[in-house]
């Protein structure tokens, strides 16, 4: 995008000067409108589940900003001289129903015919314009929480592969599907700094995102990190996408890793995931009852994952 | 030693291609051509869990990764010795534990003496899979046991089907062969000369 100038305007609360995961635009002194588009093509072969995921990931940006999504409309491409139009149906039956419990109502959508099938949302939310989260506001001393268990991205590579069993591809779909709903919800009660959702740049990318521009560092306690145990294994045998290494190279000079951290975990922790859970970063006292919070209120796997440090150079150090 | 051209290929067939070479040819290692880095981190991270140690060269765009056979733990079973050259590939699929239909106890008699008299195949028999009710043949008092421990300690590769196992709640139980999944199953049914379905 370089070499294009972005006009804004004072009402522009989060927009393309320091791009987040959503839009955040002021109408009056208390309300604000998100804005988000998301859309990929499909991520598992079961067209309703591939619905679903996209529904959980379009919606996920708002709730990352520490807002309630309200409507949604549907983008769809779709090649419909070479595929059953009843699989289209199915997958927007899985987006539909994902964005009825979420308590989105669908409002319109858009669909051009394409050679490779494509599907996602765009969402509308509302938030009070001073309760906006962004990545931006790391706190030194605050404790980092995450709401879901990686290594997506490295599963969905070794079903590719046909090395994953049945149950497992179930519990990775049923995990992407799974709403940040909850969790946002949740938060609100707490003294969050920042927030943003974990996606394509895995939980380092995404951690290193919140570090750059703050003028504090991390650490990442490695073991803490919730992690599906199939992803180590199936790391260790290579079955790693590319995804991943590229998300390493492009932070490798902000990192440091103890040599205790085995090289499976390291790769996990770049894993690029689809639909992940919340990263947040919250006043150090508030940490433990924050997370039980998150583990009473359906979010299982919430766990404390690091802490943020006064040193100014901006590393992610991970132990 | 084997040779793997897998550039061009999108993750994760070339791990699965080093995989399925491993297969054939277990101990005299390999070498994979892959065209980008991520292949090839991969493939060495594959060879590395399965014991083999890994040199990379560079080879214009061009990775080439050697993998020959480290110190094999202890643990791992030994490779089965290779076939002569000329010598055809055969493979037997037992999906149940008994030979025929009619009579449950002819059947038993009929695949106890189907699979002693196997070894009469002399070196090409080259695998002995076990799926479904067959996996019983390969648990603590099944009639053959013996016979078919005496085979794998000639260096016949017994695989059972460890989806079954799980099933039937005889993970701890087997005595004889590999653990292995349906990849490995439908890989050796692809390099066999002969395959025969019992």
């Amino acid at each position: 995008m370089c070499g294009l100038s972005f006009p804004t305007d004072e009402n522009v609360i989060v927009g393309l000067t320091r791009a987040d995961d959503a839009g955040v635009y002021r109408i009056s002194d208390d309300l604000a409108l998100i804005q988000t588009v998301d859309f990929f093509t499909p991520i598992v072969d079961d067209p309703y589940g591939f619905g679903q995921i996209a529904a959980a990931n379009a919606l996920s940006d708002v709730y990352a900003m520490g807002g309630t999504p309200r409507t949604a409309m549907n983008l769809v491409a779709f090649p419909i001289k070479s595929m059953d139009l009843g699989i289209l149906r199915q997958i927007i039956q899985g987006g539909l129903d994902k964005l009825t419990e979420a308590e989105v109502v669908l409002i319109g959508g858009h669909s051009v015919e394409d050679k490779e099938l494509k599907y996602g949302l765009s969402v509308t939310g509302i938030i009070h314009p001073q309760r906006v989260l962004t990545k931006g506001n790391l706190r030194s001393g605050d404790r980092l929480v995450i709401t879901k268990p990686i290594g997506t991205g490295i599963i969905n590579t070794a079903i590719k592969a046909a090395m994953a069993s049945r149950a497992l591809e179930d519990t990775v779909t049923r995990l992407m599907a799974t709403l940040n709903r909850a969790a946002a919800r949740i938060m609100a009660d707490f003294d969050i700094s920042a927030c943003t959702d974990v996606t394509g740049f895995g939980l380092l990318g995404h951690l290193a995102e919140m570090v750059t521009g703050s003028g504090c560092s991390v650490r990442l306690d490695s073991g803490c990190v919730p992690i599906l145990a199939e992803a180590l294994e199936f790391a260790g045998m290579g079955l790693i996408p590319a995804g991943a290494y590229k998300n390493r190279d492009f932070r490798a000079c902000m990192l440091s890793f103890d040599a205790a951290v085995p090289r499976a975990l390291q790769d996990v922790l770049f894993d690029p995931q689809t639909s992940g859970g919340l990263l947040m970063s919250v006043a150090e006292a508030q940490a433990g009852s924050l997370v039980s919070a998150l583990q009473n209120g359906g979010v299982a796997d919430a766990a404390q994952v690091g802490a943020v440090t006064s040193d100014p150079e901006e590393r992610i150090v991970v132990v | 030693m084997k040779e793997i051209d897998a550039r061009s290929l999108a993750c994760p067939a070339p791990v699965l291609q080093t995989k399925a070479a491993l297969q054939e040819n277990p101990s005299t290692g390999v070498k994979v051509v892959v065209d980008n880095p991520a292949s090839q981190q991969n493939v060495q991270r594959f060879l590395e869990s399965r014991g083999f140690k890994t040199v990379l060269a560079q080879n214009g765009a061009d990775y080439l990764i050697q993998g020959h056979a480290g110190d094999v733990p202890a643990d791992q079973p030994q490779p089965a010795p290779a076939a002569s050259e000329d010598a055809q590939k055969i493979m037997v699929l037992c999906a149940t534990d008994r030979m025929g239909y009619g009579d449950d106890e002819l059947g038993l008699k009929l695949m106890v003496s189907f699979l002693r008299t196997l070894k009469e195949m002399g070196d090409e028999l080259w695998r002995l899979v076990f799926v479904n009710n067959g996996v019983y043949l390969t648990i603590d008092g099944s009639p053959v046991l013996d016979d078919l421990k005496a085979y794998e300690a000639e260096g016949l590769k017994i695989m059972v089907c460890g989806t079954c196992l799980t099933h039937f709640d005889l993970l701890e139980q087997k005595q004889v062969g590999e653990t292995t999944n349906m990849l490995d199953i439908v890989t050796a049914m692809q390099l066999a000369d002969k395959m025969i379905n019992v």
